[in-house]
């Protein structure tokens, strides 16, 4: 792998799927890895290996994700795992504050990212060049299945996150009332 | 990435906090410690000046939408200053906007309080 850009990059390699966050992970680039773990698991992909060496910090969105990825994989039993690698103390700080190192394989005999795997950068997750404006709607239900993942994982969550996630019903209620069609 | 700091003074009845670097999970908790300190002394007049905040994660927003409620159930309330365009950017897409007001130099946002 070459200079690292910000932003997430993705490869597959022997039924592993390696992902790699440089910079931020934030709400704003969660849809793309979402999108394409959930892509690879229907493909029949179970062994996710994620690098959050280079990774800055992370928001409770991605985390919640992560989390969702975690928790769709487990359906698929005990041989489907995230595994964490690289990460670092404050990164570490924030899984286990919320409950999400008991999902997650943790630097737990993860291989390291092979070198002659292609990868290539998903669209749009650098967070600080993002090029096409994130979708409101699309935005509020991801960050509402995020934190009612994280919830799912550890009870003590949902107290945390109550006001965003009473505040983002709130506002999907008032722009979409009685459930009508979003745009 | 600068650490973060949070600065503190008060501007007759209204507490004039400075975010400074990133406000994320990790570092939300001591401004959240700030924040109920302040709310034990009564001081519920609240402008976060985010000048030279670098980041604020969805959390943090929603957190302090609690704080503002809180802070308006004693009369006062919780506004911002100075936010940056990219951290604005983030505020109006969540449509935190429309709960939290937004203002762009700190006489407005010190005299939004004593206009009320």
């Amino acid at each position: 792998m070459g200079e690292l850009s910000k932003g997430i990059s993705v490869g597959c390699v022997n039924n592993r799927v390696y992902a790699r966050v440089v910079g931020r992970g934030t709400f704003q680039n969660s849809q793309p890895l979402r999108q394409f773990a959930l892509e690879k698991i229907d493909q029949g992909q179970g062994q996710f290996i994620i690098d959050l060496g280079p990774c800055q910090g992370m928001d409770s969105t991605f985390l919640g994700m992560l989390a969702g990825i975690g928790l769709r994989l487990r359906q698929n039993g005990p041989t489907a795992s995230i595994h964490i690698v690289n990460i670092n103390a404050r990164n570490m700080d924030l899984l286990q504050t919320l409950g999400l190192d008991r999902l997650f394989l943790i630097n737990a005999d993860a291989p390291a990212f092979p070198s002659d795997a292609e990868y290539h950068q998903l669209p749009d997750t650098d967070i600080t060049q993002l090029k096409h404006p994130l979708n409101k709607d699309e935005t509020a239900d991801l960050m509402i299945e995020a934190h009612d993942n994280l919830a799912r994982i550890d009870q003590r969550n949902t107290p945390r996150f109550k006001e965003l996630a009473r505040f983002l019903r709130e506002t999907v209620e008032r722009r979409h009332p009685n459930g009508k069609e979003k745009k | 990435m600068k650490d973060f700091r949070i600065d503190h003074e008060s501007r007759g009845p209204v507490q004039l906090i400075r975010l400074v670097g990133s406000l994320d999970m990790y570092s939300f908790p001591r401004l959240e410690s700030q924040l109920n300190a302040l709310f034990q002394q009564g001081r519920y007049s609240l402008v976060l000046d985010c000048r030279d905040l670098d980041y604020i994660g969805s959390a943090g927003l929603g957190a302090l939408i609690g704080f503002a409620k809180q802070a308006r159930e004693h009369n006062g309330d919780l506004r911002l200053l100075n936010v940056p365009e990219r951290i604005y950017k983030i505020i109006e897409l969540l449509g935190f906007t429309k709960v939290l007001q937004v203002h762009q130099t700190e006489d407005d946002a010190v005299g939004s309080f004593q206009a009320k």
